[in-house]
């Protein structure tokens, strides 16, 4: 039952964000036609095809059945700059996105666990001290900066520019390396930001088990220090990290955005840029049907996983 | 024959604060000791220091001698192989002891691999009375006994001959305890252990240990056989904590004035709650007069908190009345809140029951901000809080909670239910986290607010010598209903029902 009520509010939220990408481009002050062909001339004629063509000349109401029938069939509509469907601009930059948020959320995890664990099992000692601040430093520092400032320490020495060469062999492995080179300074970059919070919320939320009464108990029975840890503090305070996680993950498939501008890394991030530079609507809005309904299907990940992890939760 | 345990000169700062000062006590194997002392007397510390389990930054002196060797000064390869194998601990609360993502076998099991003792952890469950399958089972989904049970069955795991139990029955109810307490017994009796068992209820020790040390401030103040400790009190101490413990019969620990039969204020007729299929009251008839203070007494899951929160307005009946001063109680709106300012609560444990970070001042002056009550809140706050003695009011309302002490927390509790002038308290288990000796000025206070502003209490309470103390009439509640009502005397010293007398029995004698 409880397992049907968490598939039925995460639907609600999906049919919420449709709803919500529908409005919030047709509340948009002015006309969307205007601001779209801004700066080039334009007849009414050529406007009111333009009209047309999108479906803007229709009644809201007839207007939303067609959105909302078509999203059903995976058609988010046809973008104007690209002049081509947007679900398949946006299936294309799926790929290259997954890979770089992918890897550096898999990095960032696993080291910021990592050193939340061991910062907190030291509490203020030197180790505590210098990764506390150094991840704060690198969470409060302009992503653009810091990778433009990657870019400069490291000069010719990984390609600052796109995904892969075009001069690269076709070969499997010489174009995965490739991509795998172009690929460090970005998700370093990314790394270095998301990596803060998962350390600070692994490293708090440790020091709140700190004290528990079952760790005294592991340790009176002769338990090594570290095992406690390993063994009885750790599966207890990663719970509310595992949250964490997967939230940012949702958001991080379109938090990228600066990253990706920066490295021009041809992704969902860099995509939105476009769009919005174009203004191109139909593309911003199917762009936001997709990274939050994302962030709606990974807190429902969030919490099936939460249910396995930890027995008080009861999921089925 | 060597003592299993030699505590030689044990002192233990914190910082400058000595919490334990100069203790020396032996304990023989197969000899039963039990520690007694309030809160803050270092009782706990001493069972920490025996595991060497004290935080760093505790500083120890003085020699902790287990079998001979000094726990204080071994090596950490050395003391971990000790711990648990020579000596293991009950721990208070087996809740928080154990690790809420673990089944419990396995904890069990864990120090007999880690010993590399031979055994089966399911024997262990069925040493303890527990059925086999319990052992797949997470904390939460056991019982606060049957917690404590695991507890026991942990602790013997590698076949210790000293056990070391803190506080183990504190937080169940007396039934349950008396069952903790006789299975301890008997695994003692029968495995020849010794036993230092701590705790701050004289009756508990008098169950099950043959000697009784005295802790005051730090400090051993009393030594000896149990009996003669409690029937001769050396100490001033020791005689507070043998007084603080009312016996039931005993007339000097009956504080309640005998009252005339009064005018009903509260009359409950055939309540029925239910929690989806459960039935948690079950067609309760029940009246308190003005001025009259009535315990109500039951075992956790009887149901009595749900039938207070039902008469306070805060749960929906299924089907029944409930009738203050004549009326019947609203079930919502204005007439429902005009009746909860007449009806106020007292809750157990009083350092959760305040916000840490409100003052006194502020949470005192919280029900009539919600009230919204006119007239001067500064006068009205200091009157409340001076009638539940805490004079002179000015050195306490700028206070935040954490610095008053468990009863002056209490009396913040109190008073925060006197400031809106109520005609009966409901107090769900007034007493049961305070200190011996605090215990008693509370019951006085709830005694003397009846007496001078004809307040009328419901007391809720597994304790039965709190209804022995306190109370006009007692209702006993079973399974959702109450299933004998009479006054004190009556219900405690000729009942009628088997469970009353099943609730007498399990009461530890002094």
């Amino acid at each position: 039952m409880r397992l049907a009520g968490r598939f039925g509010g995460a639907a609600l939220s999906l049919v919420m964000v449709a709803v919500l990408g529908f409005f919030l481009f047709r509340v948009v002050p002015g006309d969307p036609v205007v601001s779209m062909t801004r700066g080039r001339p334009t007849t009414a004629a050529m406007q009111a095809e333009l009209r047309a063509q999108f479906g803007l000349d229709r009644p809201l109401p007839e207007q939303f059945w067609n959105y909302f029938t078509s999203l059903l069939q995976g058609d988010l509509g046809t973008s104007f700059t690209f002049r081509r469907p947007v679900a398949d601009v946006i299936l294309e930059r799926l790929g290259p996105t997954l890979l770089l948020v992918g890897t550096a959320t898999l990095i960032a995890v696993g080291l910021g666990l990592w050193l939340g664990v061991r910062a907190a099992w030291r509490r203020d000692s030197g180790f505590d001290r210098v990764t506390t601040g150094v991840s704060l430093t690198l969470w409060a520092v302009p992503t653009f900066w810091l990778g433009m400032l990657l870019m400069m320490v490291t000069g010719d020495l990984f390609p600052s520019r796109g995904m892969r060469d075009t001069d690269t062999a076709p070969d499997f492995v010489s174009q995965a390396l490739d991509v795998g080179h172009h690929l460090v300074l970005p998700s370093v970059t990314l790394v270095a930001v998301v990596c803060a919070e998962y350390m600070l919320v692994m490293r708090s939320s440790l020091l709140e088990e700190m004290h528990a009464p079952y760790l005294t108990t592991a340790r009176a029975k002769g338990l090594r220090d570290d095992v406690v840890r390993r063994r009885h503090a750790v599966p207890n305070a990663v719970l509310p990290a595992i949250t964490l996680v997967f939230l940012r993950f949702g958001l991080v498939v379109a938090g990228a955005i600066t990253t990706e501008t920066v490295f021009s890394w041809p992704g969902l991030g860099l995509l939105f840029y476009d769009a919005l530079t174009g203004p191109d609507y139909l593309l911003l809005q199917g762009l936001l049907v997709v990274t939050a309904g994302a962030v709606v299907v990974m807190n429902l990940l969030a919490d099936l996983l939460h249910g396995v992890l930890d027995p008080r939760v009861k999921v089925v | 024959m060597n003592p299993l345990l030699e505590l030689k000169n044990l002192t233990v700062h914190y910082g400058p604060k000595c919490v334990v000062n100069d203790v020396n006590l032996a304990l023989a194997p197969g000899q039963t000791l039990g520690l007694a002392g309030e809160s803050g007397s270092g009782k706990s510390t001493v069972a920490m220091s025996v595991l060497r389990l004290l935080p760093k930054s505790a500083s120890v002196t003085g020699e902790i001698l287990l079998d001979g060797d000094d726990v204080a000064t071994m090596s950490w390869g050395r003391l971990r192989a000790v711990r648990w194998a020579a000596a293991s601990i009950v721990f208070q609360g087996a809740m928080h002891s154990l690790n809420p993502v673990q089944r419990v076998g396995d904890q069990i099991a864990e120090p007999m691999r880690l010993h590399g003792v031979e055994g089966n952890a399911l024997d262990l469950v069925e040493q303890v009375e527990l059925p086999r399958d319990k052992a797949r089972a997470y904390p939460h989904e056991l019982s606060g006994g049957q917690r404590q049970r695991v507890m026991i069955a942990m602790a013997l795991a590698c076949g210790p001959r000293l056990v070391v139990a803190d506080e183990p029955t504190t937080a169940l109810d007396v039934v349950v305890q008396a069952q903790v307490l006789a299975l301890m017994t008997r695994l003692v009796r029968e495995q020849d252990l010794g036993l230092l068992m701590i705790s701050h209820d004289l009756s508990v020790l008098a169950e099950t240990c043959d000697d009784l040390a005295v802790m005051h401030r730090g400090a051993l103040v009393e030594r000896g056989r149990t009996r003669e400790v409690i029937a001769n009190p050396r100490h001033p101490h020791t005689a507070a904590l043998t007084a603080a413990f009312p016996v039931i019969g005993d007339p000097a620990h009956r504080w309640a004035e005998p009252a005339p039969e009064p005018e009903p204020l509260l009359q409950v007729r055939d309540l029925v709650v239910d929690y989806g299929r459960t039935r948690a009251v079950d067609g309760v008839d029940l009246t308190i007069g003005r001025g009259e203070i009535v315990a109500l007494v039951g075992q956790s899951g009887s149901g009595k908190t749900t039938l207070a929160r039902t008469i306070m307005g805060l749960r929906k009946p299924s089907s029944g009345r409930v009738i203050f001063d004549g009326a019947e109680v609203a079930r919502n709106g204005k007439a429902l809140k005009a009746f909860r300012r007449q009806v106020q609560l007292v809750l157990q444990d009083p350092s959760s029951a305040l916000n840490p970070r409100h003052r006194i001042v502020d949470a005192v002056a919280e029900g009539l901000r919600v009230h919204g009550i006119p007239g001067d809140e500064e006068s009205l706050v200091t009157a409340a809080v001076e009638r539940a003695e805490l004079r002179p009011a000015s050195l306490y309302l700028q206070a935040l909670p954490h610095e008053l002490s468990g009863g002056q927390q209490q009396r913040v509790v109190i008073a925060g239910a006197l400031v809106l002038e109520p005609r009966l308290l409901v107090a769900d288990e007034p007493v049961a986290s305070l200190d011996a000796s605090v215990r008693g000025e509370i019951v006085a206070l709830l005694l003397r607010l009846r007496r001078e502003l004809g307040l009328a209490s419901l007391i809720i309470t597994h304790d039965l010598g709190l209804a022995w103390q306190i109370a006009d009439r007692v209702a006993v509640m079973h399974q959702g209903k109450i299933v004998e009502q009479g006054s004190a005397e009556e219900v405690l010293l000729t009942p009628s029902h088997d469970y009353t007398r099943a609730l007498l029995r399990a009461v530890p004698q002094v």
